[in-house]
């Protein structure tokens, strides 16, 4: 079974949605959420494989809401018309339907959710120790302007605190969340992620060469090519975790 | 051809014109038996003397730009430069006459007073000056004329096409799009009210086509569609949009632009109501207002600098009504009590209609 949760803010066209999702037993809509608070809401406590997601709702987009979610659930986004969120789609080919949605997409997209579930069946099985902890598999949503992207935390090299800001570096890209450098630190797995400062976290397997550095510090340079002070303090942990 | 055609207009009438002037007066002569080696001479220097004064003219004409002057101030100055290029070519010729003794003797052994030497070569000189002042102007006067009937031509066009494309994006796909899948939704939920829809959103893009012939309808007709729009956005929104109507019966024969209401109602949706949790009102005012015809759309809502960013509709609004009403008309928007904005058109009352 599939939990699905409906996000949008026309009862009309959650119910068209319901509707259609009843040729799919294996998907089961167990919440609705009438605009982005709500939605947040459902998927914190539901925590749900599928997410239906409109983007034009009253208050915040649905690229804001997920923008706020610490993990990002499976998301189809479903809009009528909207120039802008189309963009968004064509640069980072997200999965979408538009709305009056035809049946046959739906079923695409739902073939493609199942394809993606055989490649990792951790996704319904969701049941998760210690849920606060996000592991390398799960994915989050960056946006950044006009561009979103959804990112899995084992392809993010590196994140550097810029104010109230972290710039998340995966690929080509480095946009900003907004999110503490601290409470990303509180989430992320330590064997994958290390404070290696005050401004930066780094992803260990994304290391490409470890130097020694002035102070009895370490410099770090990543896959990417950025190099990334080690301080003094850090640099005892680092070489015990390295030793293990 | 090939050398006409280099030769620029100008010189090519200034050849011909004073060509004309030797030819026409050498024929006289000869018919009244006075074609002598002397009249040859004085001809030839009428000719010259004329060819190089009014190319002197032109020169005075085009740096003083008397032809983009006002036309009275356009009569004096040809009056004006006329005269002086007379007396100016009248007294030289006098005097090369006299110097070179290049005139005719009377059968008495005579020659004419100097006084009315001169005066007659004056007199002479301004008749040529004046005949080539007229064919300059007009044939500048055709070819402006001629240009600024290219350039009308162009501007309306340019209008025209410019028309057709607001009128053509008033309709929002976005809205289009969101109603077939209310619509979709209603057929099993409410079929009656499932087929209205589709009467409605008929009625819209049935006006949105049209409207591009016209100038204005009567208010009645804009304000069904209107009517039509906001049932259709109600189905979507439920309770979250309330609806008023205040509406002087008597505005309902005033002419107005197609599809305004409409694109003003459609922002109120738009930008108001749709980024509201709780949704809001949407108030439409139709009134007589001193000497104008007022409407007013309000709604619930702020309004953040979207004027000018996000504000196709409202310039293009403020461009229909200068096109079709110049100072007649105008449009405002500002926010009221608040919580509301208030977007209002004045348009000039039509009587009789």
């Amino acid at each position: 079974m599939i939990k699905a949760i409906i996000i949008d803010d026309e009862r009309l066209a959650r119910n068209e949605l319901k509707k259609l999702l009843m040729d799919f037993p294996e998907i089961e809509v167990v919440a609705e959420g009438a605009n982005a608070n709500e939605g947040l809401e459902k998927i914190e406590t539901i925590n749900p494989d599928l997410v239906f997601l409109d983007i034009q709702m009253p208050g915040k987009t649905g690229f804001d809401m997920l923008a706020e979610l610490d993990k990002a659930p499976y998301v189809i986004f479903t809009t009528a018309y909207d120039e802008h969120a189309l963009k968004a789609f064509e640069v980072n080919a997200l999965d979408y339907l538009l709305k009056p949605v035809e049946p046959k997409r739906l079923a695409d997209a739902i073939q493609k959710l199942h394809i993606q579930e055989e490649k990792e069946p951790t996704v319904s099985n969701g049941i998760t120790i210690n849920r606060e902890m996000l592991n390398e598999e799960d994915q989050v949503f960056v946006k950044d302007g006009e561009r979103c992207w959804f990112v899995k935390l084992g392809e993010i090299r590196l994140f550097e605190s810029v104010g109230n800001y972290a710039k998340v570096f995966f690929g080509p890209n480095k946009p900003l969340i907004l999110k503490s450098l601290n409470a990303l630190e509180e989430r992320l797995d330590e064997k994958t992620f290390f404070r290696a400062n005050r401004k930066h976290i780094v992803n260990l397997r994304m290391i490409d060469k470890i130097e020694p550095y002035f102070n009895g510090g370490l410099l770090l340079e990543l896959k990417g090519g950025e190099k990334i002070e080690v301080s003094r303090r850090q640099t005892v942990k680092f070489k015990e975790m390295m030793s293990l | 051809m090939s050398l006409l055609k280099r030769v620029p207009t100008y010189w090519l009438y200034q050849l011909l014109g004073w060509g004309m002037v030797i030819i026409a007066n050498a024929f006289f002569a000869y018919t009244f038996e006075r074609l002598d080696e002397k009249y040859g001479y004085r001809l030839l220097l009428v000719a010259l003397l004329g060819f190089s004064f009014s190319h002197l003219m032109r020169l005075v004409i085009t740096r003083a730009n008397i032809l983009i002057k006002p036309i009275q101030q356009q009569i004096l100055g040809f009056i004006f430069i006329t005269v002086t290029f007379g007396i100016i070519i009248g007294l030289t010729e006098s005097f090369i006459f006299k110097y070179f003794d290049l005139l005719r003797k009377s059968s008495n052994g005579k020659t004419l007073p100097t006084s009315v030497l001169i005066i007659s070569n004056i007199f002479d000189s301004f008749v040529y000056l004046f005949i080539w002042n007229c064919i300059y102007y007009i044939y500048h006067y055709i070819q402006k004329s001629r240009r600024q009937q290219v350039d009308t031509l162009k501007l309306e066009a340019l209008i025209k096409e410019l028309e057709l494309k607001t009128i053509k994006s008033h309709i929002n796909p976005h809205f289009i799009f969101n109603a077939l899948n209310s619509i979709r939704a209603l057929i099993d939920e409410n079929p009656g009210r499932a087929r209205t829809a589709i009467t409605e959103l008929s009625n819209i893009l049935r006006s949105s086509m049209q409207a591009e012939k016209l100038e204005t309808v009567p208010f009645e007709k804009e304000l069904n569609i209107v009517k039509d729009y906001l049932a259709l956005e109600y189905i979507r929104f439920e309770d979250r949009l309330q609806i008023e109507y205040e509406i002087d019966e008597d505005t309902l024969d005033q002419p107005v632009p197609p599809m305004m209401l409409q694109t003003l109602v459609e922002n109120a949706i738009k930008h108001g109501i749709s980024k509201q949790l709780r949704g809001g009102v949407v108030k439409i005012i139709s009134d007589f207002k001193s000497d104008h015809h007022e409407l007013v759309v309000q709604n619930t809502g702020h309004l953040n600098g979207g004027i000018n960013g996000d504000g196709f509709g409202l310039a293009s609004t403020q461009n229909r009504l200068q096109l079709l009403f110049g100072e007649k008309a105008n449009f405002t928007i500002r926010e009221i009590y608040g919580n509301m904005v208030e977007a209002k058109v004045k348009l000039p009352v039509i009587i009789g209609v």
